[in-house]
């Protein structure tokens, strides 16, 4: 009976943040319908969530390119398949790790700061003192925080993508010895516009993910620090679940 | 601001305080003292009575308008009437000093689509931080301040766009008596020169009731009293009684 019990309390609990994050998102695209979104802070937070990304993406990118070929090394020198290091480590980045780490990553990064910034807001009634000062946080803290996310996502996973393949050929080349010609022409011939739009719109979908469940767990947050600390994992966990479950569903639509 | 009427305010959380049929009527230009026992639903009638919180039974009217139903479009006009100065103080931990003082200043601006002239939002910051010592301190985060100096930077937030109706929530909790008598000539001087109406909660009743001529004492979310402060000391009712004489022996 207890085990029941604490299957129904898990069940409503996933349910009620299911439902506190889908309504936010539902708030947050009327606001966008109707043009209400502080210019000031999407500016502030493209700087301080995508800009300062950089570094972080650009070195979790050139490693994630090397991997691809260290990976593939052993088959591609068994089967003397050099020809097709290029389109492997393209086709792969660009569809799938790219966007999956360099999500992941960015939660880490910029998620969880999220989280705790607005936890600790709401925990010290700067939210209320917000509301007090006639202010709807909404369009001011959430909406900038979520568009700055999806841009911040699309523009990083550009700039991710190009190191993951500049990683790929370096690490083909000291390691298994392939001329970066053969590299590019392997990569050039097979990989297709659309491989890098299908990790592109991944990216922005998943930037969608980690700004609605960061920001609804962090205004949603009770109980002073011990409460910003639990919300900063909820968040994270939330965030890596659904990068991974919608990474299935748009992997099936986006073939 | 004409007049400020809360009716069978009736709020039943999940987890306490609660209020209970707490009515109240607030003339313009008054100053009332709010007091009682710890989560005797001080703060939390604060919060209904700016339109923070929606309370599960009754009326918040402010010039004849229900806080509880109006659009969100009414309640933020009214509220833009109302200056709110959090127990915690409530500044922006991003912002410099000067920054979270023009802060509501700059989105009134915002919202009825003026322009402010620079300099003039640089001399009125100055102004107001002169008022309460902190001239010196503008481009500091919050961060950076003491105790005693963030209450007056929220004080003076708080105060910025000049508002109908001031609230202040434990304006001096937490500090020494020097700082405390610093913080209460500030509200005095505040009052005097805008003839706002006032409403004060805090745990230093003996300070409240030099300051504020009328008081309300709420225990455990009911109201025990509203009246002038010089009868409360010798009010029938033991419980208002023990409280503001601070007795150990009674009721509470």
């Amino acid at each position: 009976m207890a085990l029941v019990a604490a299957l129904g309390r898990a069940a409503l609990a996933l349910f009620r943040e299911a439902g506190g994050i889908s309504l936010l998102g539902i708030y947050v695209a009327l606001c966008l319908l109707r043009g209400r979104i502080d210019w000031a802070e999407l500016r502030r937070n493209l700087y301080k969530m995508g800009v300062i990304s950089v570094p972080i993406v650009v070195l979790t990118a050139f490693f994630t390119g090397g991997i691809m070929v260290i990976q593939s090394g052993i088959f591609v020198r068994r089967f003397g398949a050099y020809g097709l290091l290029g389109w492997g480590a393209g086709y792969a980045v660009f569809r799938e790790v790219g966007p999956i780490l360099i999500g992941l990553m960015f939660s880490g990064r910029v998620g969880a700061n999220n989280t705790a910034e607005l936890g600790t807001m709401t925990v010290t009634e700067q939210i209320d003192g917000l509301r007090a000062l006639a202010i709807d946080p909404l369009p001011y803290l959430i909406v900038p925080r979520v568009v700055a996310m999806m841009i911040a996502m699309f523009c990083l996973l550009i700039i991710g993508d190009a190191i993951a393949i500049g990683g790929g050929m370096i690490m083909s080349n000291l390691l298994l010895d392939v001329e970066f010609s053969t590299f590019y022409v392997s990569f050039a011939d097979n990989v297709k516009l659309w491989d890098l739009w299908v990790g592109l719109i991944k990216g922005v979908f998943f930037g969608l993910c980690i700004a609605l469940t960061s920001c609804h767990f962090g205004t949603s947050v009770r109980g002073g620090a011990a409460g910003v600390g639990r919300a900063v994992n909820d968040a994270v966990v939330a965030a890596a679940l659904l990068i991974m479950v919608s990474d299935n569903l748009l992997t099936m639509v986006l073939r | 601001m004409q007049l400020l009427e809360v009716r069978k305010l009736h709020f039943n959380p999940a987890v306490p305080p609660v209020l209970d049929g707490v009515s109240l009527r607030i003339e313009p230009g008054q100053t009332v003292g709010l007091c009682g026992p710890g989560a005797s639903g001080k703060s939390l009638l604060l919060k209904i009575l700016c339109g923070l919180v929606r309370p599960e039974g009754g009326r918040v009217e402010i010039d004849g308008l229900d806080l509880c139903t109006c659009s969100s479009a009414a309640l933020r006009a009214v509220q833009s009437r109302i200056g709110m100065l959090f127990q915690n103080n409530a500044l922006f931990d991003s912002m410099t000093v000067a920054d979270n003082v023009s802060f509501p200043l700059r989105q009134r601006a915002i919202q009825q689509g003026i322009r402010l002239d620079e300099a003039y939002v640089r001399q009125l910051v100055h102004e107001r931080l002169r008022a309460v010592g902190l001239a010196d301190h503008a481009d500091k985060l919050p961060s950076q301040l003491s105790g005693g100096q963030r209450k007056r930077v929220a004080l003076a937030r708080a105060v910025m766009t000049r508002p109908e109706l001031i609230i202040y929530d434990e304006p001096t909790a937490g500090l020494d008596p020097v700082t405390t008598a610093r913080i209460y000539d500030l509200l005095r001087r505040e009052r005097d020169e805008t003839g706002a109406t006032v409403i004060i909660v805090s745990s230093d009743v003996e300070a409240l009731m030099s300051f504020a001529p009328r008081m309300v004492m709420l225990y455990r979310g009911c109201l025990r009293y509203d009246g002038p402060t010089d009868a409360m000391a010798n009010s029938p009712d033991p419980v208002v009684r023990q409280f503001v004489r601070g007795e150990l022996e009674g009721p509470l």
